[in-house]
């Protein structure tokens, strides 16, 4: 260790060497205790052990195996949020609905995406409309709520640009997945998908647009039927 | 170090003491600092850094020094996006989070960008060692601990989706509790099961497994038919499927469950469900 430090010590005539490496120690030690570089002490240790080994010691102890712990950084692949939209129910006209969202991201390109949704409520058919008689379903067997299960695929990955100063990243993804539709009066198998844009306002915040079609087979009218009902929703999300 | 056993000789007690401690850390670092100048390695300027941020932040960052010719700096974490900015070796990064396989760096000039973990890997950390990222492969498929997914399938001609989550607790044991839903004809189900399942290769990518379980399982007839009442069953199931490892932690599962329904009739119902689905692991 040729460096300012031994030309300091190993220049005053009247220090032993005994005394010096206890200096040496010591001042080792308010190094470290003032945050200087842990490799710096580490290389005088080294120093000291060279030292005892050309007296002492003849073998080297065996090394450690070092264990490998992962970096601890903040991991940022869950997203969760919230989205508002309208769907249309086939059959039962139109309605606002509100919905929450979790998704996990497993890489650049894939995630896993959980939605929930409740208050839509169908209205009249065109039948009960145009018939005038009293109604085929109660008021609580039109309400309507789901979930979905889903994948997803960000397909279109890229970066937008708003005037001079702004570029946010985004994504255009397809998704596709199966759930469960809750409505007239019984729970029916769902399958849903759709495509939705994400445009991420900070690295942590997330503005959706999603369009989604729930595909299911329903029997309320007597015969069974396949029933599209889209929905168009927008809203936003955090990541963590 | 000097200045210390100057100031020391000429002591006045209070606070011109507290004066000369102050300065000779000061200048102690200051020496330290050139020592480590000279020898002009890369590591040890990391720590240079890392004890000015250290003094004043009550969480250190965490550093990283470049120790390839370069790393990429990204605009976003995607391999898409345009490198804008390219650290070069013995240049420090302070690391602020990860997202997949992607790392945020800030550079001494406030460059913010995206970092493959695979560059990021190649970095030196603080104590000079390589910076090791939490990365999965096949290997952590065979030790995973945590495991979850969904699944789709038929469930004795309904339509059947399935959310599970399972620990492992060998390579071998892991313990399973699913919810699923199944849409029938006449009726729909939901079911709730426990299951203990074993896997006898592990390490395979194509990894078999067996499982035997028992839950409850809620029967809610159409509201189209009438007299009908809603009921519970205790059920018992024993299944076998197989694992497919497929990238990162994701897999791809396919299982075949035969479930025995204890009925509080003559019968017990017997139903056979095959479903496949895909999971992520931890």
């Amino acid at each position: 260790m040729d460096n300012r430090l031994q030309y300091f010590f190993l220049n005053q005539p009247n220090l032993k060497k005994g005394c010096l490496k206890k200096l040496a120690t010591s001042l080792m030690a308010v190094a470290m205790a003032l945050g200087i570089s842990p490799t710096l002490a580490d290389a005088s240790e080294a120093n000291d052990a060279e030292a005892s080994n050309s007296s002492v010691q003849v073998i080297q102890p065996e090394l450690d195996r070092r264990e490998i712990k992962p970096v601890k950084i903040d991991h940022e692949n869950f997203e969760v949020g919230a989205y508002y939209g309208i769907i249309s129910i086939e059959d039962f006209d139109s309605s606002e609905l509100i919905g929450i969202r979790a998704a996990y991201h497993i890489s650049e390109d894939f995630f896993f995406e959980v939605t929930a949704s409740d208050g839509a409520k169908g209205d009249l058919t065109s039948f009960e409309q145009l018939s005038g008689g009293s109604p085929l379903f109660t008021d609580e067997d039109r309400e309507y709520s789901y979930y979905n299960l889903s994948i997803g695929w960000n397909i279109f990955p890229g970066e937008v640009f708003i005037l001079d100063k702004y570029a946010f990243n985004s994504a255009f993804y397809i998704i596709a997945g199966a759930g469960s539709t809750e409505f007239v009066g019984d729970s029916w198998f769902t399958f849903s998908f759709g495509a939705g844009y994400r445009l991420l306002l900070t690295d942590w915040l997330a503005w959706h647009i999603d369009v989604r079609d729930h595909i299911f087979d329903r029997d309320s009218f007597g015969v069974e039927e396949t029933t599209n009902n889209i929905e168009f929703h927008t809203g936003i999300t955090f990541f963590f | 170090m000097a200045s210390k056993v100057l100031f020391i000789n000429g002591l006045e007690p209070g606070s011109r003491q507290i004066m000369a401690i102050v300065m000779a850390m000061v200048l102690s670092a200051f020496i330290t600092n050139k020592t480590l100048a000279d020898t002009d390695n890369a590591v040890l300027k990391t720590n240079e850094k890392n004890r000015w941020f250290g003094w004043w932040q009550d969480d250190s960052p965490l550093l990283a020094t470049v120790a390839d010719p370069f790393i990429d700096m990204r605009t976003g974490p995607g391999r898409g996006y345009p490198i804008f900015y390219v650290a070069e070796r013995g240049e420090t990064v302070e690391l602020i989070k990860q997202r997949t396989t992607w790392v945020k760096v800030r550079n001494h000039k406030g460059k913010e960008g995206w970092v493959h973990v695979d560059q990021m890997a190649r970095t030196l950390g603080a104590d000079g060692s390589q910076l090791a990222f939490k990365q999965y492969d096949r290997e952590n498929f065979s030790n995973r601990e945590w495991e979850g997914g969904i699944l789709l399938g038929d469930f004795g001609g309904s339509d059947a989706i399935t959310a599970y989550g399972s620990y492992h607790m060998t390579r071998n044991l892991s313990l399973e509790a699913s919810l699923s839903e199944t849409f029938g004809e006449f009726s729909n189900s939901t079911a709730a099961t426990l299951t203990v399942v074993h896997q006898p290769f592990p390490n395979w990518r194509y990894s078999p497994f067996f499982s035997l379980g028992g839950g409850k399982r809620k029967t809610d007839p159409h509201s189209s038919i009438v007299a009908t009442e809603d009921r519970s069953d205790n059920t018992l199931e024993v299944g076998a499927g197989v694992r497919v490892y497929l990238f990162r932690h994701f897999l791809l599962r396919v299982q075949y469950k035969r479930h025995t329904v204890l009925t509080n009739r003559d019968d017990d119902e017997e139903i056979d469900e095959w479903t496949i689905g895909f999971s992520t692991f931890f």
